[in-house]
């Protein structure tokens, strides 16, 4: 008899366990949905369809080295949706958010060079999307084939708890004041400050590899009628490269190779990521490059 | 297998199940059950120290029985100090060798003598510092005839390598616990229920204090040279509440999961930033630790009864060697030696025993004074802290030089307060003070209200995904 007694007050807090993780997960989502001033992704996701001519794509080298201001002086309506650590894998979700939310996009410049190294997901930026989980169709069936697909979708909450420090409490409160972050400034771009003197050696000691997730923004550009134009963005002078860009040229030769455009220190933040200036000549380059037509 | 990781959270169902339901015939069965618990308990750590501890388990019984049955002096103390030694001997080479080695190859240098110290590249073994206590305990225990050594050797290798005290304590007496495993356990729902909520409240304490803290604690001391004074002051009380936590709520899970299996474990904190002086907090703080200290070190050495200099020596070599126990690092000396300072000073004026009583506050001017002293032995105590949670000597000095600088800046400190924090811990220790005479605040009145608060808690608030384990268990 204690122990049938004791079972059901294990059960009845399990229940109440189960319960309130399951109203927490609904009221977590439903204020992730509310907000579209906190990162890119609910940016995308709760703001009306727009027509871009150019949309970015791609890691930090992305983020950091595409002025978007520059493309809009242009009379381009242009967003830089580059992420921090960001991989192919979330560049191509990105890419299909957008469209999947209705978006029009001319042109999209994705940044692809060191992202060909692996086809991982970059495990600080993926579990932005998880809030939107439920709703998304198209993050679904992207997710589909992580390990913890199964316990991020079928155990309420578990998501939030396993990244309290990114998609927690704090960022849920935020959402619901809908408190503007700083990932949607400057038009998603975001300038670094110089270096302080002397840059870190940058190695590339490893090999680019076929992607799928590049080949499947391939195909969805193709059928979808965007133009994409594939770049490998500058590296400081120092960088020890291997050959590492010429590789991805045998492996894709649309890939534009802009390694060597900008190389003076003074133009870099650190090795793999200019500044503010050196952000300015490489994008006047591309605008000058790829968007003299459209601009004239 | 962290308490607070999905593999226990499977083990410890599976484990209860069959010592209830398969196992539960005889005292002999469940000892069984949970000595093979235990040991692949120890094995997820790391199954090569499993030997040692089954060594150790072997050593003691064995020692304990030849003490017990010698009939000359002389081969009493040679078993007895046989065992003292090898026990010591292991702790020793695992926990102290190489500090002992590069500390006099470095006095050495310093004398103009260049010596290259012969290291040892080896692993602390988790818990060999509690399970050697237990050992030792065992042994001196049967060396001073105040127990009979215990013949059966599964009963006896269960008293040491009890899986919920197996790698952070609390450090058991076999007076305590060994009567408790040659008998048969009878399920009792209300231990299993205060169990439960104990289980709870040590997760609560763990993932929502602990390791809150731990992420303002850590990016103020590990960045300590660009903070200001005050922020570096709220860094000591972040790891204050971090270590208590950490390592109270490890033992009240200890102490939740033993219950479910109708074993009493000793209790190994109570309260003890309600301590309104040092000595207090010393009965408060890690008791187990404090107390097995108190009567195998500290009473043998003739405690407080001699003379002035016997009693500053005395109070000195306990705090250093409680220090020590900590680790082999000049930091936790200096720690023990900190509280040694601490402590004389209400030794020699007889007032170490001033506060048995229940601290209790009201309105009145006493309460203010209580107030007060319970404020001043936590400031104490935080001081003493910096050293504990230091690198090294030098960055607690130079951490403790830059409070003192009296360096304002309040945007700093802005970056360090969190209102979420603040509000946790400001609901922590109101919760604590409001139960303090009970062992597991979630018991008593109201429990079935605060035990939703602290599950919403921690789904709202606790740390998953931190890589920290529990800190005890370096020691």
């Amino acid at each position: 008899m204690a122990m049938k007694n004791f079972l059901l007050y294990v059960f009845k807090i399990f229940v109440l366990t189960f319960v309130l993780m399951f109203i927490m997960d609904k009221v977590y989502s439903y204020a992730f949905l509310q907000s579209n001033k906190r990162s890119k992704i609910s940016f995308i996701y709760n703001s009306p369809p727009t027509n871009y001519d150019v949309v970015i794509l791609g890691s930090s080298r992305a983020n950091n080295h595409f002025v978007t201001k520059m493309f809009t002086d242009k009379g381009l309506k242009t967003f830089n949706f580059g992420m921090q650590g960001s991989k192919l894998f979330e560049s191509d979700l990105v890419l299909k958010l957008l469209l999947e939310k209705k978006n029009k996009i001319k042109n999209v410049i994705i940044d692809v060079d060191v992202t060909l190294k692996s086809e991982n997901k970059s495990d600080g930026t993926f579990l932005k999307f998880l809030p939107y989980f439920d709703d998304s169709y198209v993050i679904k069936e992207h997710f589909k084939e992580l390990d913890d697909f199964n316990s991020f979708y079928y155990i309420p909450f578990y998501r939030y708890l396993k990244f309290d420090s990114k998609i927690g409490f704090r960022e849920m409160f935020f959402s619901v004041l809908n408190k503007k972050g700083n990932e949607i400034d400057n038009g998603g771009y975001s300038s670094l400050s110089e270096n302080s003197g002397n840059l870190n050696t940058e190695v590339l000691d490893y090999q680019p590899h076929r992607n799928r997730y590049y080949e499947e923004i391939k195909k969805i550009c193709k059928k979808n009628n965007i133009n994409l134009i594939a770049i490998m963005t500058p590296m400081c002078e120092k960088a020890i490269v291997n050959d590492y860009f010429k590789k991805v040229n045998q492996l894709y030769p649309e890939i534009y190779n802009y390694e060597n455009i900008v190389t003076e220190d003074k133009y870099f933040s650190s090795c793999g990521h200019m500044n503010d200036m050196g952000a300015k000549v490489f994008t006047a380059k591309i605008l000058n490059d790829f968007f003299s037509y459209e601009c004239d | 297998m962290f308490f607070n990781s999905l593999a226990f959270a499977i083990f410890l169902p599976i484990v209860f199940f069959l010592y209830w339901f398969v196992f539960n015939k005889t005292k002999s069965t469940q000892n069984a059950l949970l000595i093979v618990a235990s040991y692949y308990f120890y094995s997820c750590w790391d199954w090569r120290f499993l030997f040692l501890l089954v060594f150790s388990t072997f050593l003691d019984y064995f020692t304990g029985i030849q003490i017990e049955k010698s009939n000359s002096d002389r081969r009493r103390k040679f078993w007895f100090w046989l065992s003292i030694s090898v026990n010591l001997g292991f702790l020793g080479i695992f926990k102290y060798y190489n500090f002992f080695a590069s500390s006099f190859a470095e006095m050495f240098t310093s004398f103009g003598f260049k010596v290259s110290p012969f290291l040892l590249n080896v692993i602390l073994p988790v818990g060999i510092s509690f399970y050697t206590f237990h050992g030792l305990s065992y042994v001196i225990d049967i060396y001073y005839k105040r127990i009979k050594a215990e013949y059966n050797f599964i009963d006896y290798s269960l008293f040491v390598s009890y899986f919920p005290l197996l790698v952070a304590g609390p450090i058991e007496r076999a007076t305590h616990l060994l009567p408790q495993v040659k008998v048969k356990r009878e399920f009792n729902f209300e231990k299993a229920k205060e169990g439960l909520s104990q289980i709870i409240w040590g997760l609560f304490k763990k993932v929502v204090i602990a390791d809150t803290c731990a992420i303002y604690a850590n990016t103020i001391f590990d960045h300590y040279n660009s903070m200001d004074s005050l922020s570096l002051i709220l860094g000591t009380i972040y790891f204050a509440f971090q270590i208590y936590g950490d390592f109270s709520g490890y033992s009240d899970i200890a102490l939740g999961v033993s219950k479910l299996f109708g074993i009493d474990l000793l209790r190994n904190f109570n309260y003890p930033y309600f301590s309104r002086d040092i000595a207090e907090f010393w009965r408060r703080w890690h008791i187990s630790l404090s107390s097995w200290f108190r009567d195998y070190l500290y009473i043998p050495l003739g405690g407080s009864k001699g003379g002035l200099w016997m009693k500053i020596r005395n109070t000195f070599i306990i705090f250093i060697v409680s220090g020590f126990w900590h680790g082999a690092n000049w930091t936790y000396l200096m720690w023990g030696l900190i509280n040694a300072i601490y402590f004389l000073p209400l030794l020699l004026l007889r007032k170490n025993r001033n506060n048995t009583d229940e601290v209790d506050i009201k309105f009145s001017f006493s309460s203010l004074k209580t107030l007060l002293n319970i404020l001043f032995t936590f400031g104490l105590t935080c001081f003493a802290w910096i050293f504990f949670r230091a690198e090294n000597i030098f960055t607690a000095f130079n951490y403790i030089q830059r409070i003192f600088e009296f360096n304002i800046a309040f945007q700093n400190l802005k970056e360090q307060i969190s209102f979420t924090t603040t509000f946790v811990l400001l609901y922590f220790v109101l919760l604590e003070w409001n139960n303090r005479k009970i062992e597991c605040p979630l018991n008593g009145k109201f429990s079935k209200v605060k035990i939703l608060v602290a599950i919403v808690l921690i789904l709202l608030l606790g740390e998953f995904n931190i890589k920290n384990n529990f800190i005890y268990f370096q020691f």
